[in-house]
């Protein structure tokens, strides 16, 4: 539906929103800002300092990101159907954005199933050649988690609406969440690439109560976040090298003179053998 | 892989119309006299003026674990330059267990830099090398990039059959400590191509070269 709207686009968030590409870099007086729905069936439309940003956003959807001048922002979140912010389901709450820093709001349950939001810091700070980080976030009506590994406990006692994160060889990694202290899965296992050089965000989201439990994936990638191979080690024999060995001759050279040289001192060695041989008669 | 999501073309057509419109906003903007004045005056105007543009068009994707999208586009499979008389199978490569990039032994065939762009990539620099050469195999097909001419074409085969064509811009001979990986390999900027492989001047005892030959080449049609 469409919501009656100021005609007049002054000043802040609607500009700011309105203003901004998508983009995956905040440069240095930006920061960026993506926006995780995960109240489940419940239809939402989003306020950002009073303006109407996100309209009938759907539960499990992602907005953003995007760049914005960095600041305090008060978001009020309310039922898709609200006229205006005055009532909202979910804050308002300001979100303070700094320069420079990568952010994903969540509006989501908190423990006890109540709607609420949080502003979670993605962590975008470098990542070694081949290794991807991987964060998981508690924002389930549930209580504290582990999350499995290949069925193994790699975080424990995740508590929402908490994240933890570790970085580990980029790939496929089979994950699911139990209760904490068991593992038996209240959701997945369920494959998750890791990316290289990357964040990959995810969610456990829903209420374990209403059995509607699921996994949201977000992936933050920025400049200068991977990492480069150390070097390019493409080429071990020399053929085409612009200099030669000391003797000035290619290495095939140095390789025959080399083997010619030890069988000379193969032949000589016996030679000498057989000398002192006879000598010893 | 990786990027972002980018809106549609209509959509970015739409928010750049915004972007200009409320960037004049802001920068004639006084903080004073905000615009709604003349909205207060008519507040039993039965006739809402029309909204829809002042939403703003904020991308949005599903960001369900079983939705998610491919996080790399296709692989490269094969390299050809024909006017080197270069066309090689490309494996997808990582890392070797010293942090380096991994290559074939075999210098007939090419390695692509799996965790970096791919010919499809929206941006940055797609990685592929050969060694030049092997005490094993004997001389590689790489070891002709080094004299190529700028404007020679290559044509990169990816796994679904796309023909992605390049034109060299540059072949440069670098000191390997002088190399700036971070450029080769990155991951933003305008697509293209950079070619890899070893030249210069050996090190006898430590059997390595000195330097590495990289082309870059750009997208042609």
């Amino acid at each position: 539906m469409k919501k009656i709207l100021v005609a007049a686009l002054g000043a802040g968030a609607l500009v700011a929103f309105a203003g901004a590409a998508p983009a995956t870099a905040a440069s240095a007086d930006n920061a960026m800002l993506s926006v995780l729905h995960g109240v489940p069936d419940l239809t939402v439309d989003v306020y950002v300092n009073g303006e109407l940003t996100l309209d009938d956003f759907a539960p499990g959807d992602l907005a953003g990101p995007l760049e914005l001048p960095a600041g305090t922002y008060t978001v009020a979140i309310t039922a898709a159907d609200a006229a205006d912010a005055s009532s909202p389901a979910i804050g308002p709450i300001d979100l303070p954005l700094e320069a420079g820093v990568n952010y994903t709001a969540v509006a989501h349950l908190s423990e006890a199933g109540d709607p609420t939001a949080t502003l979670f810091t993605n962590d975008t700070t470098q990542i070694a050649a081949g290794q991807g980080r991987l964060t998981v976030r508690h924002v389930a009506a549930a209580p504290a988690v582990d999350v499995l590994a290949g069925g193994a406990p790699v975080i424990t006692a995740l508590a929402n609406p908490q994240e933890a994160k570790l970085d580990l060889p980029a790939g496929t990694v089979s994950a699911a969440v139990a209760a904490t202290g068991t593992t038996d899965p209240v959701l997945g296992p369920a494959d998750v690439e890791v990316a290289e050089g990357a964040n990959t965000i995810v969610y456990a989201w829903g209420s374990l109560e209403a059995d509607n439990l699921e996994l949201a994936v977000q992936t933050v990638a920025i400049a200068g976040m991977h990492s480069a191979p150390d070097s390019v080690p493409a080429g071990s024999a020399g053929l085409v090298a612009t200099n030669g060995p000391d003797s000035g001759a290619p290495v095939w050279a140095a390789v025959i003179g080399g083997t010619l040289l030890a069988a000379i001192a193969l032949i000589v060695g016996a030679a000498r053998r057989r000398a002192a041989a006879r000598a010893e008669r | 892989m990786l990027r972002a999501r980018v809106a549609s073309g209509a959509k970015a057509a739409s928010l750049a119309a915004l972007a200009v419109l409320l960037l004049s906003v802001i920068v004639g903007c006084a903080p004073s006299a905000p615009p709604s004045a003349s909205a207060v005056t008519t507040p039993a105007s039965p006739r809402p003026a029309p909204k829809p543009e002042a939403i703003p068009d904020v991308p949005r994707t599903s960001a369900s674990l079983a939705e998610r999208p491919a996080l790399s586009a296709p692989a490269p499979v094969r390299l050809v330059i024909p006017d080197l008389g270069i066309d090689v199978p490309v494996e997808a490569v990582g890392l070797d267990d010293q942090g380096r990039m991994g290559l074939p032994a075999n210098p007939a065939i090419a390695a692509w830099y799996r965790f970096g762009s791919a010919p499809a990539s929206a941006t940055g620099s797609t990685v592929i090398a050969a060694h030049v050469d092997s005490l094993v195999y004997d001389i590689g097909p790489f070891a002709r990039l080094a004299g190529a001419a700028a404007g020679t074409r290559v044509e990169v085969t990816t796994a679904d059959g796309a023909v992605h064509a390049y034109a060299f811009t540059s072949t440069a001979v670098v000191a390997k400590e002088s190399v700036d990986w971070s450029a080769a390999f990155a991951r933003d900027g305008d697509p293209r191509l950079t070619l890899v492989t070893c030249g210069g001047e050996f090190d006898y005892d430590a059997r390595r070269y000195l330097s590495n030959v990289i082309v870059t080449a750009a997208p042609v049609t």
